[in-house]
This record gives C-alpha cells, sequence and structure tokens, in this order.
C-alpha cells in the first residue's frame, strides 16, 4: 500500500465519518459541524485529484458559505439545542435500509456503464484555461451562462431580502395570528433558494 | 514523494499538538474546580442556556455573503485572463458586476444592510 492509497482512504474514512457522525448526532447544531468535516474531505478528494480550482471553490461555497447559512438556519429555529428524539427502531431500518439500496444502485449503474474517452488529450484544469473557457464569445464559449449566473444571484439576493425584511416590518400593520402562519411557509422558500442558487 | 510528505506532516501535526497537550498534563500542577468549566463571560456568572433563537437579520447577511462569495469565484478565473483576453474581458466583468450592484443597491435600499 503506497502513501497515496493511505491518503485516499483517510479522506474517505473522513468523509464518511463525518457523514455517519452528522446524520447520528441528536443535536442538530452538532449535525451541521460535522457536515462541515464531510465537506472539508471532499474539497480534500478535490485536491488529490489535481482539481486545484475545485477544491478552492468547494472549501469558499460550501464550508464557508452554504454551512454557515446552514447554521444560522437552524439558529433561527425554536428548540435548537434540544436533544432530537430517538428514533423508532422501524423507522430507522427502514432508512438504513433505503440508503443501502440507493447506493448498490449508484454502484451498479456506475459499473455497467460503458464509459467512452473522447481520445483528445485532456484539458488542465487550471484558473486560466477555465476563464478563457468562461469568457469566450465563440461557439463553445460559456459567455452567456456566465452573465446568466449573475441574474440568478441578483434574483436569490432580492428573495431574500423580500422573505426577510418582510418579516420584520408587519408587526404593526399584521395581526399577530397571520404573522403565525407565515413563519414556516417563508423558511421554506429560503431553503429552495439555498439548493438552487449553488 | 508528495503523498508521502503528507503523511509524515500529518503524523508531525498530530504529535505536535497532542504532545503538547500530554506533557502539560504531565508536568503542570492543575486544580479542579466547578468554576473552571464554566463559559467565560467578563466573569460574570452566566444566565440560562446559550441555545437561543437568532434574529432573523443574521441569515439575511449571510445569504448577502453566500451571494458575493458565488460572485468572487467567478471573479478569479476572469482576474487571472482578462489581461490576455482584453477589452472583451472588461465590458463582461463590467456586465456581471452591474447586474450585481442592481441587487446591493436593491438591498440598500431596504436597509437590509443596516444592523439592528
Amino acid at each position: 500500500m503506497d502513501a497515496r492509497t493511505i491518503i485516499f482512504y483517510l479522506l474517505a474514512a473522513t468523509v464518511i465519518g463525518g457523514g455517519l457522525m452528522a446524520v447520528t448526532s441528536r443535536k442538530i447544531f452538532r449535525s451541521a459541524v460535522f457536515l462541515l468535516f464531510s465537506l472539508i474531505g471532499i474539497a480534500g478528494f478535490y485536491f488529490f485529484l489535481d482539481q486545484e480550482f475545485i477544491a478552492a471553490v468547494q472549501v469558499v461555497v460550501y464550508v464557508g458559505g452554504i454551512v454557515v447559512l446552514i447554521l444560522f438556519s437552524i439558529f433561527l429555529t425554536h428548540g435548537s439545542g434540544e436533544d432530537m428524539k430517538k428514533p423508532a427502531l422501524g423507522r430507522a431500518v427502514f432508512s438504513a435500509l433505503a440508503a443501502a439500496i440507493g447506493c448498490v444502485l449508484t454502484m451498479y449503474l456506475i459499473s455497467e456503464h460503458t464509459f467512452q474517452g473522447s481520445g483528445k488529450p485532456a484539458l488542465e484544469p487550471s484558473a486560466g484555461n477555465i476563464g478563457a473557457q468562461m469568457l469566450s464569445v465563440t461557439e463553445y464559449g460559456f459567455i452567456l451562462p456566465f452573465e446568466v449566473v449573475s441574474m440568478l444571484l441578483l434574483a436569490a439576493m432580492i428573495g431574500c431580502i423580500v422573505i426577510a425584511i418582510k418579516v420584520k416590518v408587519p408587526e404593526q400593520k399584521v395581526m399577530p395570528k397571520i404573522k403565525e402562519e407565515t413563519e414556516p411557509v417563508e423558511l421554506e422558500v429560503v431553503e429552495e433558494l439555498k439548493t438552487e442558487e449553488v | 514523494m508528495g503523498s508521502a510528505a503528507l503523511i509524515l506532516l500529518i503524523i508531525v501535526g498530530i504529535a505536535f499538538a497532542g504532545g503538547g497537550i500530554l506533557v502539560s498534563k504531565a508536568i503542570a500542577k492543575t486544580s479542579k474546580n466547578k468554576a473552571k468549566g464554566e463559559p467565560y463571560e467578563c466573569g460574570v456568572p452566566t444566565t440560562g442556556t446559550s441555545w437561543i433563537q437568532f434574529n432573523v437579520g443574521y441569515y439575511l447577511f449571510a445569504l448577502i455573503f453566500l451571494i458575493f462569495d458565488v460572485e468572487l469565484v467567478f471573479m478569479y478565473p476572469w482576474a487571472v485572463v482578462v489581461k490576455s483576453i482584453g477589452v472583451v474581458a472588461l465590458v463582461e466583468i463590467i456586465i456581471f458586476m452591474f447586474i450585481l450592484f442592481m441587487g446591493l443597491l436593491y438591498a440598500w435600499k431596504k436597509g437590509a444592510l443596516k444592523w439592528m
């Protein structure tokens, strides 16, 4: 077993261990922190594959952004410090079974699929190449998606402001009963935004 | 070579951090009492739990941070190649940033940047 294999198994243990701890932890805040370890492990995998730019994006966006967002959304909820109830045995068994079936199905599909190489030499995944392709205005350039992304980010920003400001303002206008009803709905919308934008 | 060095770094890192703690545990004089385990709060005894509900405003800041975070991810490869591509790249990033600047203006106008 050479050193590279050992690094691979260390990274795999970080990702899987973090994921398992995130799922089994009884405090939701700790789950989010264990998720952090899992995501850092995935960034390590990108470094392992010499994809430095993707690895940096993984750290900046997922570790630095998404997990912070998840932590804040946890702190927004009631009783974030309480222990969650232990799930019923039947439910735990069913969840484990569902996860195992999903895993087996994915692995089966990957092993059955015949991957065909393009035959061309691989492009070096440097930030310069990515930037040149992203800003290219030729046929296979990505300039239109690049500009559309800014619209998507704008929509996400306006959406989150509308949602968050709406909670603060109605205190004197809307009756408390209505306010109670709207709150959970808003949180759901925010979660949709969060997954879409990245 | 690279992977072996990385493994060595991990081992030395663990030994360095853990060794310091172990040595200080072995030779330092310690005393145990309940007050030492409490969270530090300017010497005042803490009241209540620290698991409190946050204001929604923090969430807003986190989301706006995330959006500019993603903007930066797109600006980094741009910055690498802007010199070789030239004016076209400059125009492209100006359009990109103008659209996002509108979002910042909107957030400003709505008072989302004010600390509550």
